[in-house]
């Protein structure tokens, strides 16, 4: 055997061990997953489950509550990006100047990002809290009006966006901060010497300079956001009514609440097939990264 | 003209700028001050109304009662031995394929695997979830520990396949070789020449996935019963309590994020290439 075959035989080897995980616990449950789907199984149903075909699938795209949450994660994904974008980009430029104390203020900024997402979404639900809650004194005491964030359709779908955020805006910061480090400085100072002012510098020179980083932030963001799940979860359970009901926490209500497993392997099915596009917009940021 | 308004616009900028950073920095970090409060407030102090920011006695008595707990005892153990062997499980297998990525441009199954990984990474983990359940209640592995470790681990490979490969490729192959010329084999150029020189990206990203892990929810939430609990699933467990125990909810997810914080502020160069990992070259 060449020495380029056995070192291909050994790469193979290598990678044998992630194949064997990927297969029995991603792919397994997935082939499982579309087994169910076509059947009739419920959690404590009474009928004998048996083969139904497409029958889960049709009753989903007919589904009226189906398409709201597809409708409220598309909210919640552009309602985040609109809030985190801005604000992680802005605070890195405050960073950006070097000001005395950056690094204290960088460190303090990071902490939220890697909390417990349960832990920090059941402090927020407190402070959430219509009667004894501390943003409602805070509101009050400023002379405004109290929320019943977790009690009101848009209140609750601000207050899952704004626990995200939280815990977001912070990755988006140091991204951004990073694709600031390695942008090239003398187009800034040709820039500068032309007599642009700081706002004409960042719109015209930097933001397209760092468009390659915003690709990545976004698709991340995107992605992360599809998969949101604990701090739903904790805050809402979907609700009220179904005001914040994903399409990941409608595949739990479907099959943990209603014991719907069939119907919920069905919606599983079809979140997995929208991971594919998903897939192409994360080859495409990380092909502009290079 | 410009000159002289110059000096003025930038003090000005400065003040700004400090002053949206100091909001940022009290947004950022109230709730967990809330948190810390809380978990050392008596009943009274937590409900009053104006909220006690400053002005109450602390006690302790929030954590005693968690400890008392003998299941609070047995869940802490459960997270803390989860979370170590399946991070160690996902960087064996991890470190594996990450040194085939990064060594070799080109090999069966090389590309299927590079796909598949952003795909995992893609995927929201409850479309596995209802599956696994009927699967493992079949085989009798519901609240099973060692099924849950297996998963953890299969659901934090992407990310320490990217960061490994990454630090393997920052390993100059030519050491390799010489060391290969000289004759030691495979295990001795694992435990001698790489290990010694991966010791930083690796015990970043051994830091990384397990605070992934730490954090996990989703998968204990569904498949873990009693015996096999862990904290943030017990943590969760005070929402349904009518009285809403929010000293003990706050104490329990004190020591949830209190590790954290402080890894965020240790590790923060690493924990960000983790998050981005992937879709990011270094």
């Amino acid at each position: 055997m060449t020495t380029g075959r056995r070192r291909s035989l050994t790469s193979v080897l290598l990678t044998l061990p992630a194949w064997l995980m990927i297969v029995a616990l991603i792919m397994v449950p997935i082939a499982v997953g579309f087994y169910l789907s076509l059947r009739n199984e419920k959690i404590g149903g009474f009928v004998e489950p048996q083969y139904v075909g497409f029958d889960n699938y049709q009753t989903e795209i007919a589904n009226k509550v189906f398409w709201e949450a597809a409708l409220t994660t598309v909210k919640i994904m552009i309602l985040g990006l609109a809030i985190q974008l801005p604000i992680g980009i802005g605070l890195a430029l405050l960073l950006h100047q070097n000001l005395k104390g950056t690094r204290l203020f960088r460190s303090a900024l990071l902490i939220p990002m890697l909390l417990t997402p349960v832990a920090v979404g059941l402090m927020w639900r407190f402070m959430y809290d219509g009667d004894l809650g501390v943003i409602n004194w805070l509101l009050e005491t400023a002379g405004l009006g109290r929320i019943q964030w977790l009690g009101d359709d848009l209140a609750a779908l601000f207050a899952v966006v704004l626990v995200d955020s939280w815990q977001s805006i912070p990755f988006v910061m140091l991204l951004t901060l990073a694709g600031l480090a390695g942008l090239p400085t003398s187009p800034l100072e040709a820039a500068k010497v032309d007599g642009a002012g700081p706002w004409q510098v960042f719109w015209l020179v930097i933001l397209p300079m760092l468009r390659p980083v915003i690709g990545v932030i976004l698709i991340i963001r995107v992605i992360d956001t599809y998969k949101l799940f604990d701090a739903i979860f904790i805050l809402t359970r979907g609700g009220p009514g179904t005001a914040t009901q994903t399409l990941g926490i409608l595949n739990y209500n479907t099959g943990f609440n209603f014991l719907a497993t069939s119907r919920a392997a069905a919606i599983g099915i079809a979140l997995t097939v929208i991971t594919i596009p998903l897939y192409l917009l994360w080859a495409k940021a990380a092909r502009g990264q290079r | 003209m410009s000159r002289r308004r110059r000096p003025f616009g930038v003090i000005v900028g400065r003040a700004v700028s400090y002053v949206l950073l100091i909001v940022a920095v009290l947004v950022a970090l109230f709730p967990v001050f809330w948190t810390l409060s809380t978990s050392v407030k008596n009943r009274v102090d937590t409900f009053a109304n104006p909220p006690q920011f400053f002005d109450f006695v602390p006690t302790w008595k929030n954590y005693q009662n968690l400890f008392d707990d003998a299941q609070f005892v047995t869940v802490l153990r459960n997270t803390l031995i989860m979370t170590i062997s399946s991070t160690i499980l996902c960087l064996l297998v991890g470190g594996l394929s990450a040194y085939a990525l990064a060594r070799r441009p080109r090999f069966p199954g090389r590309r299927p695997l590079e796909v598949g990984l952003v795909l995992v990474r893609a995927m929201p983990g409850i479309v596995l979830l209802v599956p696994l359940f009927n699967l493992l209640s079949d085989l009798g592995l519901y609240d099973n520990r060692l099924a849950l470790i297996a998963l953890y681990a299969a659901t934090n490979l992407p990310f320490a396949i990217w960061l490994l490969t990454s630090f393997f490729e920052h390993v100059p192959y030519e050491l390799e070789e010489s060391a290969q010329v000289e004759g030691a084999n495979g295990w001795q150029l694992a435990t001698r020449v790489l290990l010694p020189l991966l010791g930083p990206g690796l015990s970043a990203t051994a830091i990384f996935i397990a605070l992934l892990s730490w954090n996990e929810f989703l998968i204990p939430v569904i498949l873990a019963g009693e015996s096999s609990k862990t904290l943030p699933v017990f943590i969760s467990g005070f929402i349904s309590n009518r009285t809403l125990d929010w000293g003990p909810m706050a104490a329990a997810s004190s020591l949830a994020i209190i590790p954290i914080a402080f890894l965020t502020v240790v590790a923060q160069r690493w924990l960000v290439s983790g998050l981005s990992s992937g879709a990011v070259k270094e």
